[in-house]
């Protein structure tokens, strides 16, 4: 599903430039859950930014679905970014002044799907994070667990190829944090692939796959046996 | 463009920032309602000055004789000059194609009575062409002809005011008028849009009245109206033509100002116009300063809104917004703060307008009005300005990078 060889990135800062990324070689099949670790200033959300067509890299290639990502305009990269990924952010990035139905029915209003269809999609999605009840409900009106939650429906409303997480459970508590995590890998059990960027070594062992980054390479990469966040909720 | 995602959005900035959205509408709102102000005032001025001249027609020329300045072939300076019956004739044998109507003017006061009642109004004895150069309209009766003149028939047609002063309810047409003490026929009454003056006014044949009281040949004015085809150019070289020809057969200096004055509406007219273009020109120019501060201030806030929408137009470029619908929106709140309150101050200005202008009506100034024409250009303005305020904000917007809302710090 994404295969990425030796990829460098670095940012000027004034006169002299910061080596950020520096060679990475990682490839992630279809159907896996995978966490990216790292202490800040390792490089794994510039990674992270360069999965999700965020930003681009100095060198080296990347490949998402077979298909070459590099030099695009900023159109094409929206297309690519709509079409490929879902996001899901630390801070939920949810639009406050819409409806957490608006809220899962804006990347399909991005694929030019019809207001109906749309709206059928993004319940549908609503009832699959538990919270069909809440469509008509504000963000504000939410707690954070089911923010977050609403957001995983709208990164997957779109039906990504990949779904990538950058600190989904950071501004949770360990029992939310549990409960977005069961989500998680339900939408894995069911062939999806999933990248998360965490720091927490306990959301770490809840994939099937741990990347570690330091200074820019990758200095570990295992496949560990899965702790099921159900158990904890 | 209809879609109900984009006026959401754009309804939900506007509620949110109610007092921001209000102010910086109101800039552009005042704008177009002192812009608006400023042309229908001119378009009052205009309609004042038209009104002035509506009296009479509009391509006519007056003749009038003056005293000389200078001293001309022998003669000495201080002359009086005086025209005669020949002197019509004279122009209009020597300007068959120039001139349309023609007629000499003989003013007199005089006193009229009708059974007991009196009173003293000017008389103008002219020939029957005046009608059409004064713009006469008889509402009873007729106006004098040519047999009239040629007989000296005792005729007069009198104005609407006369003949209410001196008949009261009677029906004055047939009935004898005692002019100076001498009977006329009353065959017309006419009115006359330029002013109520005019309808205090009697006119009767000057043949008849040079007999009469007098027994002269001398005429005070002649009017006359040149070929309506004619242009501005054609109209100032005939009236050039006439002025020329008439200084040499009274044996006025060319250069003599005050020997004799020829008239031309047409040259007035031009004034006139151009005048009130200029000031057109300074209402617009005016107007659009102010609009270009509107303009400003909504570019500012736009430009605000952007900076604080900069997550979440990241977060909208992350799941697949592409940099033209985010353009879109922009442009699109722009031209809406725009287009709405520029219509909000149209409006007034036009309620404004519709209430007070009928009210004024001084000779200067008459009926301030916006056009259809206004309205539409003012229309256009608006969402040029719109366009024009929020393409800053826009490509702003379109520039934002995703990574900002992804980077939660």
């Amino acid at each position: 599903m994404i295969e990425i060889k030796d990829l460098h990135k670095s940012y000027k800062m004034g006169s002299n430039s910061l080596h950020v990324l520096k060679g990475i070689n990682f490839t992630v099949k279809a159907g896996e859950l995978v966490a990216i670790m790292g202490s800040s200033g390792s490089g794994k959300s510039t990674l992270l930014n360069i999965i999700g067509i965020l930003d681009g890299a100095d060198s080296g290639d990347y490949t998402l679905d077979g298909v070459p990502i590099e030099d695009l305009t900023e159109t094409k990269a929206a297309q690519y970014r709509n079409k490929f990924l879902g996001f899901v952010f630390q801070s939920f990035n949810l639009i406050n002044y819409k409806t957490a139905l608006e809220n899962v029915a804006l990347p399909l209003y991005y694929q030019k799907v019809g207001r109906k269809e749309r709206q059928k999609k993004a319940l549908n999605y609503l009832e699959k994070v538990g919270l069909k009840e809440w469509a008509t409900h504000l963000p504000s009106e939410l707690s954070g667990g089911q923010k977050q939650r609403v957001a995983i429906a709208r990164a997957m409303a779109a039906e990504p190829k990949v779904l990538l997480a950058d600190e989904p459970t950071g501004a949770l508590d360990s029992k939310t944090s549990y409960e977005v995590m069961a989500l998680i890998q339900q939408i894995n059990d069911e062939g999806n692939t999933i990248l998360v960027v965490t720091h927490e070594e306990d959301i770490a062992h809840m994939c099937k796959r741990i990347v570690h980054l330091k200074d820019g390479v990758i200095v570990e990469d295992k496949k560990v046996e899965q702790v099921r966040a159900e158990q904890y909720v | 463009m209809f879609d109900r995602d984009i006026w959401q959005e754009i309804f939900n900035t506007l509620k949110k920032n109610k007092l921001r959205t209000f102010l910086t509408g109101f800039s552009v709102g005042w704008a177009i309602f002192i812009l608006v102000m400023l042309l229908a005032s001119v378009n009052g001025m205009q309609n004042g000055f038209v009104g002035q001249f509506n009296d009479d027609a509009t391509n006519s020329i007056f003749v009038r004789p003056g005293t000389t300045a200078k001293a001309y072939a022998g003669f000495e300076a201080g002359r009086r000059i005086q025209f005669e019956n020949d002197d019509l004739e004279y122009i209009a044998k020597s300007f068959p194609k120039d001139v349309e109507y023609i007629s000499a003017r003989y003013y007199a006061n005089a006193t009229a009575r009708y059974k007991s009642e009196t009173g003293s109004y000017p008389i103008q004895a002219v020939h029957p062409d005046h009608q059409i150069i004064e713009k006469t309209l008889v509402i009873d009766g007729r106006y004098f002809n040519e047999a009239d003149m040629v007989n000296k028939a005792k005729v007069a047609v009198i104005g609407r005011k006369v003949a209410e002063d001196l008949f009261k309810e009677e029906n004055p047409i047939g009935s004898f008028v005692e002019v100076n003490d001498l009977p006329f026929k009353v065959i017309g009454i006419f009115t006359d849009e330029g002013d109520d003056n005019a309808e205090r006014r009697i006119y009767a044949p000057i043949s008849t009245y040079q007999r009469i009281y007098g027994n002269t040949n001398n005429i005070n004015i002649i009017a006359l109206t040149y070929n309506p085809t004619y242009d501005l150019a054609k109209a100032l070289a005939f009236s050039g033509r006439l002025e020329e020809l008439m200084k040499r057969r009274h044996k006025i200096a060319p250069n003599d100002q005050s020997g004799l004055s020829v008239w031309n509406y047409a040259e007035a007219f031009d004034d006139i116009s151009s005048f009130t273009a200029v000031l057109k020109a300074i209402g617009i120019g005016v107007g659009f300063l102010i609009l270009i501060a509107g303009i400003v201030g909504i570019g500012n806030i736009m430009v605000f809104t952007i900076k604080e929408r900069t997550k979440e137009i990241g977060v909208r470029k992350a799941m697949g917004a592409r940099p033209r619908q985010i353009v879109n929106l922009v442009l699109l709140e722009s031209i809406f703060i725009t287009s709405l309150s520029g219509f909000i101050g149209l409006m007034f200005a036009w309620i404004v307008l519709s209430l007070v202008g009928p009210a004024i009506e001084t000779p200067a100034f008459s009926n301030p009005s916006v056009s259809g024409g206004t309205v539409v250009t003012a229309t256009i303005i608006l969402i040029v300005a719109g366009v024009l305020a929020g393409l800053i904000p826009a490509i702003k917007a379109a520039n934002v990078k995703p990574i900002v809302a992804l980077s939660d710090k």
